[in-house]
């Protein structure tokens, strides 16, 4: 090669290192083979940390996010309220109300409270109370962090998801996910760093909206957004060669298309040339790599049997949360995982019961397959929603049955594995699961101990946009929940 | 682990600003070159413009604050940085004392405090930021030519950074990135072949003028334009529903090839509604303060919505014409810019009183809407009218001959006389639509048991079960003393808990139930849930008869459906009626004069206008003679039961008219546009950004760092605004948009940060030449073709983008521009490209956004159950091939095609994309069915077209894509690279054929397909090199 060219090549592999992220030739490090991806994939890597990240050292090296997307019911899970049988049908007490109620049910002349219709026992060593609607959640009880006060700004589904993802609840900010590939990058050199996946959900569910920004890149750089891991059709899009182009068909292609955009270099000394002919060999290496990863069938009989049977149904929960698992074993730095239908304004025993036996074994399981694996530790579990439901029923209320509006004063979300004490509980409420009555977390406090656990100081992680330090974790000050941490 | 030769260059290139170098090693620093951007980033955050978090008391972004002297010291003592408290406090040692405190994670470099320090010792001198100073006219010969003025600037910088400037690239390459950069599509190979043969002087330039006149250049101009304008085709929020306003998106195209100036262009966009007689055109330009997203969402607050929407839109007008972020000050005072919260919601004001709502409704069309009529509509209305009149005259004359006398007029008044209707027997009135909860309908025969007639309706449920419909049939009136009937049979096996009757006379809001009261529905103890007894006996038909009046049913009331309803077991019904009493003289649909009575005082919409005021003055009114005419005209037609039949064909012959007139309305687009209430809304500074927390009210205003604003009347108006942006005095509006106009020409704005001309924003390269260009802008009249005609024109423009690597490392942006920019295409351009090289691109300009090829499951796994823009529809036709402007754009889920290369989701405005380079769209571009089947109708056109040797055809796909002729490395290649897939496909021809069938449409007979399946792989091969996605 002739000096120029050799100098052009370093050059271009500095621009690697700035701006596309990604290298030609890929090598399979996952940190199952020990190495310690946080810190040590840099100068390699097709998705390298910035410089200086982590700040400190992890405890978890990826996040699995399990959004329940409408807004779980607080009340009929996980905030047992025992003594709410007495108030069957009376008003709920009129200073409880603030002036922040949906016009759903500000309209309403009657507030009537409505206890849960489930029986809650204590499961674990901890003799943490859960809902008979979860009777496989319970059995992990020991591993999680029950945090029973969260709460939000927003009061609407499309706000508060936005919130809840970027930390805003105007559209354009980046994604939570977006933020961690941005900061960490990932070790998985033939997948995205951050994949998210959108499971079918019941029927009888009220499925809500999804939006692109809860998994998009914001102000960060386009490949920093999340990519989806479709169940129908391509798993990634446009990932299969059309009909009749095979495998060998597009090597050949890809050998005389690299040699074309080589000589363009020559000519041109366009670093960003180097960088799309590596693009397209990743491209090439993606085509093998994502028909292998959801490929389940090596998975042992006993696996898919702690997953369930609908785990062999793609685009189920129990296989999106399986998929999961075989992500972040490949060194994927983020999966988040959207299940829709928690939306439950009216005949909410029935909608909650059907959404329930469609993730509780598959997210217990999840939790078990990481712990058995030895991954828990690496690995941080996070679940909730966008908000809560009220402790009043919205429509008509009897024993049997109720429906609950919006509720973002608070409600549960739980947190487990790489970073996080097992087994506690953190917060506890009012007699109506109205208001915090002790240790509020908000919404931003709980992405900020995300970062926590995966060694980034959220104050810290900022970039400039429109004038303003951007964080994930909005403008006001908020702090890590100590108390969550192992 | 960077090798430490790139170490100093790396240095240089980051931590210098643009624009910083020659004259900061020069010795002389100036403060908004290299003071403020220290400044501004440390240390205005606590010591600023922000009140609210200002630490001690002391603000460092001017000169007579910075020297007034506190108690400790006083912060800035010009000449002599050791008596300034500030350097004291920057070199302290003390984590107490130093300055940035350490817990802002901000700190200042050696070179950034040798830079502070020089800068107090040499008298610490302040200027206001530099977008905020007049535009200054630079130093220019007469001589000059505006084009050489341009390079002469440019070249002039190239010196310091160490830098020649590159010459001229080939006219192949030249051609294509001016068809590019002004028209989205490559140059046919006609348009390149006349350009090489021209060889008279201003061939280049006669060149530009071809693609500046083309109707393509207004659609490559809107592109960027709907970026910044935050178009889409859907309201944005929750239900992401379909909205129609692409008559605006059609505007912007028009403006550009008209050649609007860009003043005009501007005042109509933000106040085309006020001017003086607006035209429809104005109209539809001020659809860009309605781009913005909206919601419908069920529980959404009014009040924080409209605070919304009139953030979004000051906003985004601050940030397309003045290149600020004012967004911030919605919350607090900008801590870097001098735009305080009041001022910022000054300038919402003028957006406040916004007419549209705060809930769009999730309609296709959210007042305020237009109708946009097309050129011949007048002509059309008039020949539909005309129509209609001539029926309605022949209409008026058959009435004159019917026969006629009102009943209250006769003596002796006519007898009463009782009636029964049945509404119900064997089956439900004809044309009723039915429907039922629990199982379908039964209509059942003996030997079930059957009262009347042949057949009953069984009805049974487990809880709550109805038949019923509510539209379809014609309506049936309640007379005068009405009793509804039915027989019931009850089963004895399966006996119901209750049953009941509804009516619907619009709504659902008339019952009568006998048993339990266990349904649900309507208010306990009013006329919608009225209690009419026991349940009758089981196992034989029951007579059951009910007071129309106590369900709410008056006389004259017309009923629009019937239900049937159970509870928890099985019942039979049969012929349901209605009992009356006739009074000719007092029935409505009898006497013209009872008619009148019974509906004085009502508003009928159902009735003309002309005719309405009149009925609801009642009879007693006096009328003339024409108008009592015409009134009884309308009874006769409309409402007297014993004249209707008698005129039904003229009736029905009007009606008919007047129906095709409504289709023809009906079939006119309407689009959104921009409305001000009648009354002003007060606006208010709202604390914290919080829409229910108003503090201090506010007049409609500008930032006082700019120049006045001149008011037309008392309170400042939208117009106001628009002329103040496009006066010549504004040091803002000219740059920021020629800057903008620079970016899409060259790749990178001479202000990189082209949405950001403030503070915090990047100085600009070339002062002179952005000060200079703006100038020219507007002293031409703000002429956009004019100004791109320039640009374009510039040797600069012309250079070759083939650089040493030199060159490259000393200027890795090309921020100096000694060589051409090169850099990847646009969405947008690459489909259409594509589409372009197979002859696939159908040109139609305008219309409702389409729907071109999208892999399944985009819309449908993320949008709301009841979205209408939840399932996508495929466009039929070359609907898949338009240009990519038009295709339809979902904001909430946007075409792939689209996201993958970086366009945004327009859910608000984005000045600049970004340019990616991902596997993604190596995978889209080599498969995606819109690419592969582009590459085989290339392939098509080079076997059909080409030549007849493979030798000419690789050189006809090589000039179709690249512009140029292959070298003969190349020619080699492709001829390799063909043969062996021909080889291939020959022994696997079903293959062949999967290859050449992919997409809508179908291949040229003639060819066989492992041919051409070979040479559609040379085609994706070409479609995907580098050199063919890059603007060379």
């Amino acid at each position: 090669m002739n000096p120029l060219s050799e100098y052009q090549q370093q050059l271009t592999r500095r621009n690697f290192f700035g701006h596309s992220g990604l290298r030609l030739g890929g090598m399979a490090l996952t940190y199952l083979l020990g190495r310690d991806l946080a810190g040590a994939a840099a100068p390699s890597a097709v998705h390298p940390p910035l410089p200086g990240l982590p700040h400190f050292a992890p405890k978890a090296k990826a996040v699995i996010y399990l959004h329940m997307n409408g807004g779980p019911s607080q009340l009929d899970l996980w905030d047992y309220k025992p003594g709410l049988k007495n108030h069957f049908n009376k008003d709920l007490p009129r200073s409880f109300l603030g002036e922040r109620i949906t016009t759903m049910t500000s309209g309403q002349t009657s507030f009537p409270v409505a206890p849960s219709k489930f029986n809650f026992a204590q499961h674990g060593q901890s003799g943490r109370w859960v809902s008979e609607l979860l009777p496989h959640t319970a059995k992990i009880v020991d591993d999680i962090a029950l945090v029973k006060t969260v709460h939000t700004n927003a009061i609407n589904h499309d706000p508060a998801c936005t919130f809840l993802m970027t930390g805003s609840e105007i559209p354009g900010k980046a994604s939570l996910g977006s933020w961690i590939s941005y900061g960490l990058g990932s070790a998985a050199n033939d997948l995205p760093a951050f994949v998210a996946l959108m499971p079918r959900f019941p029927e009888s569910g009220n499925g809500q909206a999804l939006f692109s920004r809860m998994w998009g890149s914001g102000f960060l750089p386009g490949r920093h957004a999340g990519v989806v891991l479709r169940s129908a059709g391509d798993p990634v899009l446009y990932l299969e060669n059309p009909p009749g182009v095979d495998r060998s068909d597009r090597r050949a292609m890809l050998d005389v298309l690299n040699q074309f955009n080589q000589r363009s270099f020559e000519r041109s000394g366009d670093p960003d040339i180097q960088t799309r002919i590596s693009q397209y060999e990743m491209a090439y290496r993606l085509q093998a790599s994502v028909p292998e990863l959801a490929d389940l069938s090596k998975e042992s009989p006993a696996t898919l049997e702690l997953y369930g049977p609908e785990v062999k149904t793609p685009g189920s929960f129990a296989s999106s949360a399986l998929l999961a698992r075989r992500l972040v074993e490949r060194g994927v730095r983020v999966v988040q995982i959207m299940h829709r239908g928690w939306d439950s304004h009216g005949d909410l025993p029935h909608q909650l019961g059907n959404q329930c036996l469609d993730t509780d074994r598959g997210t217990a399981a999840l939790v078990q397959d990481l712990k058995q694996r030895g991954l828990l530790d690496d690995v941080l579990v996070i679940w909730g929603g966008e908000f809560g439901r009220t402790v009043y029923s919205q429509g008509t209320l009897t024993h049997e049955n109720y429906g609950r509006d919006h509720h973002p004063r608070n409600f549960c979300m739980w947190m487990a594995g790489g970073g996080i004490k097992g087994g506690i509980v953190h917060g506890e409420t009012d007699d109506f699961s109205y208001n915090p009555a002790a240790d509020p977390v908000h919404i931003n406090e709980i992405n900020a101990t995300m970062l926590h656990c995966l060694g980034i100081d959220h104050e810290r992680f900022s970039l400039k946009f429109q004038g303003l330090d951007q964080r994930l974790t909005g403008v006001e000050s908020v702090s890590v929940v100590k108390n969550l941490l192992a | 682990m960077f090798r430490p030769w790139l170490l100093p260059s790396f240095l240089f290139l980051t931590c210098v600003p643009a624009g910083a170098a020659p004259a900061a090693e020069a010795g002389a620093l100036s403060y908004n070159r290299d003071i403020r951007p220290i400044l501004s980033d440390k240390c205005f955050a606590c010591h600023g413009m922000d009140s609210k978090t200002r630490k001690a008391d002391l603000r460092l972004d001017v000169l007579e604050e910075a020297v007034k002297p506190l108690k400790e010291g006083t912060p800035l003592v010009p000449g002599n940085p050791d008596a300034s408290l500030v350097w004291q406090r920057i070199v302290s040692t003390d984590p107490e004392e130093v300055m940035p405190p350490p817990d802002s994670h901000k700190t200042l470099n050696a070179e950034e405090k040798e830079i502070l320090r020089r800068w107090i010792s040499q008298g610490a001198v302040y200027q206001k930021h530099w977008a905020f100073e007049p535009l200054v006219n630079p130093t220019q010969a007469e001589s000059e030519t505006p084009q050489m003025r341009l390079d002469r600037w440019v070249n002039e910088r190239l010196p310091a950074a160490n830098l020649a400037p590159l010459a001229a690239a080939e006219p192949p390459v030249l051609i294509r990135r001016v068809s590019f950069a002004l028209t989205g599509l490559p140059p046919s190979l006609d348009e390149t072949e006349q350009f090489l043969r021209d060889n008279l002087p201003g061939a280049y330039e006669r060149m530009v003028d071809r693609y500046l006149a083309s109707p393509r250049y207004g659609e490559e101009m809107a592109r960027h334009w709907l970026d910044v304008a935050r178009y889409a085709d859907t309201h944005g929020l929750h239900l992401d529903n379909e909205r129609q306003m692409w008559a605006y998106r059609d505007w912007v195209v028009r403006a550009f090839n008209n050649n609007q100036p860009f003043d005009q262009f501007t005042v109509e966009q933000l106040a085309g509604d006020l001017l003086p007689e607006a035209t429809q055109e104005q109209l539809i330009a001020t659809g860009f303060n309605r781009c913005n997203v909206t919601t419908g969402e069920g529980g959404s607050i009014d009040a924080e919505q409209l605070f919304r929407y009139a953030v979004d839109r000051a906003s985004t007008t601050a940030q397309t014409w003045l290149g600020l972020t004012v967004g911030c000050a919605a919350c607090h005072d900008h801590k870097y810019d001098p735009v305080s919260q009041k001022e910022f919601y000054s300038f919402y004001a003028f957006f406040h009183s916004n007419a549209d709502p705060a809930m769009d409704g999730n309609t296709l069309l959210t007042n305020p809407v237009m109708r946009i009529k097309p050129p011949d509509y007048q002509t059309k209305v008039a020949a539909f009218e005309e129509n209609r009149n001539a029926r309605q005259a022949a209409l008026n004359a058959k009435t004159a001959t019917v026969g006629y006398q009102d009943p209250a007029e006769q003596n002796p008044l006519p007898e009463v006389k009782d009636t029964e209707v049945i509404w119900f027997d064997d089956a439900f009135p004809a044309g009723a639509e039915t429907g039922a909860s629990g199982h379908p309908q039964q209509l059942v025969e003996k030997p079930a048991p059957v009262a009347s007639g042949q057949r009953s309706l069984k009805r049974s449920g487990e809880g709550m079960a109805q038949d019923y419909y509510q539209s379809g049939a014609a309506p049936l009136e309640v007379p005068a003393g009405g009793r509804v009937f039915l027989q019931v049979y009850l089963d004895p096996q399966d006996t119901p808990e209750e049953i009941m009757i509804q009516f619907h006379t619009g709504e659902w809001l008339h019952r009568a139930w006998w048993g339990q009261d266990i349904i649900a529905f309507g208010a306990v103890g009013t006329p919608q849930r009225f209690g009419a007894g026991p349940l009758p006996e089981t196992g034989k038909w029951v007579p059951l008869e009910v007071e129309a009046s106590s369900m709410g049913l008056l006389p004259g009331m017309k009923i629009s459906g019937i239900a049937f309803t159970v509870h928890g077991g099985t019942a039979y019904f049969d012929r349901l009626g209605i009992k009356g009493r006739l009074d000719p003289s007092t029935d409505p649909s009898r006497s013209f004069t009872a008619w009148r009575k019974s509906v004085a005082g009502k508003d009928l919409p159902e009735v003309p206008e002309a005719l309405r005021g009149w009925l609801k003055e009642g009879p007693d009114k006096e009328r003339s003679g024409g108008e009592l005419q015409q009134l009884r005209g309308y009874y006769l037609q409309n409402i007297c039961a014993g004249t209707v039949a008698e005129l039904a064909a003229e009736t029905g012959a009007v009606k008919e008219a007047n129906k095709e007139l409504a289709a023809y309305l009906e079939s006119i687009p309407s689009t959104f546009i921009f409305r001000d209430l009648e009354q002003p809304r007060d606006s208010f500074v709202m604390k914290r950004g919080q829409y229910d927390q108003p503090g201090e009210k506010v007049e409609p205003g500008t930032p006082a760092v700019l120049p006045p604003l001149t008011k037309a009347g008392i309170r400042a108006n939208r117009l106001d605004l628009a002329r103040w942006l496009v006066a010549p005095e504004h040091p803002l509006v000219s740059r920021v948009t020629v800057n903008r106009f620079w970016q899409q020409v060259f790749g990178t704005g001479l202000v990189k940060s082209s949405h950001d001309f403030g503070t915090q924003g990047d100085l600009p390269s070339h002062p002179e030449l952005l000060d200079g260009l703006a100038l020219h802008f507007q002293q031409t009249g703000w002429n956009v073709k004019g100004l791109m005609r320039l640009m374009l024109t510039s040797e600069t423009f012309r250079r070759t983008s083939a650089a040493p690597a030199e060159a490259w490392q000393a200027d890795p942006d090309n921020r100096w521009l000694a060589r051409g920019s090169r850099f990847r295409l646009d969405a947008e351009q690459l489909r259409d490209q594509a589409l372009f090289a197979g002859g696939l691109l159908d040109l139609t300009m305008g219309g409702r956004g389409v729907n071109p090829y999208q892999p399944p499951n985009i819309w449908e796994p993320v949008a709301y159950t009841g979205s209408n823009t939840r399932n996508y529809v495929q466009s039929a036709g070359t609907g898949v091939h338009r240009r990519s402007l038009y295709t339809f754009y979902k904001r909430t889920a946007p075409a792939p095609f689209m996201i993958n290369f970086d366009a945004p989701s327009r859910e608000q405005a984005c000045t600049r994309r970004e340019r990616s380079n991902t596997p993604l769209q190596a995978l889209q571009l080599m498969n995606d069915v819109q690419h592969f089947e582009a590459a085989r109708a290339l392939a098509e056109r080079t076997l059909l077209l080409g030549g007849a040797t493979s030798e000419s055809r690789i050189g006809f796909a090589c000039r179709t894509v690249l512009n140029r002729e292959p070298t003969p490395e190349e020619r080699v290649a492709l001829l390799q690279f063909q043969t062996s897939r021909l080889e291939k496909y020959r022994a696997a021809p079903a293959e062949a054929l999967k290859a050449v069938t992919f997409g809508t449409v179908k291949p040229s007979d003639v060819l066989k397909e492992p041919e051409l399946a070979s040479w559609t792989l040379v085609a994706n091969l070409l479609l995907n090199l580098d050199e063919a996605v890059t603007r060379p």
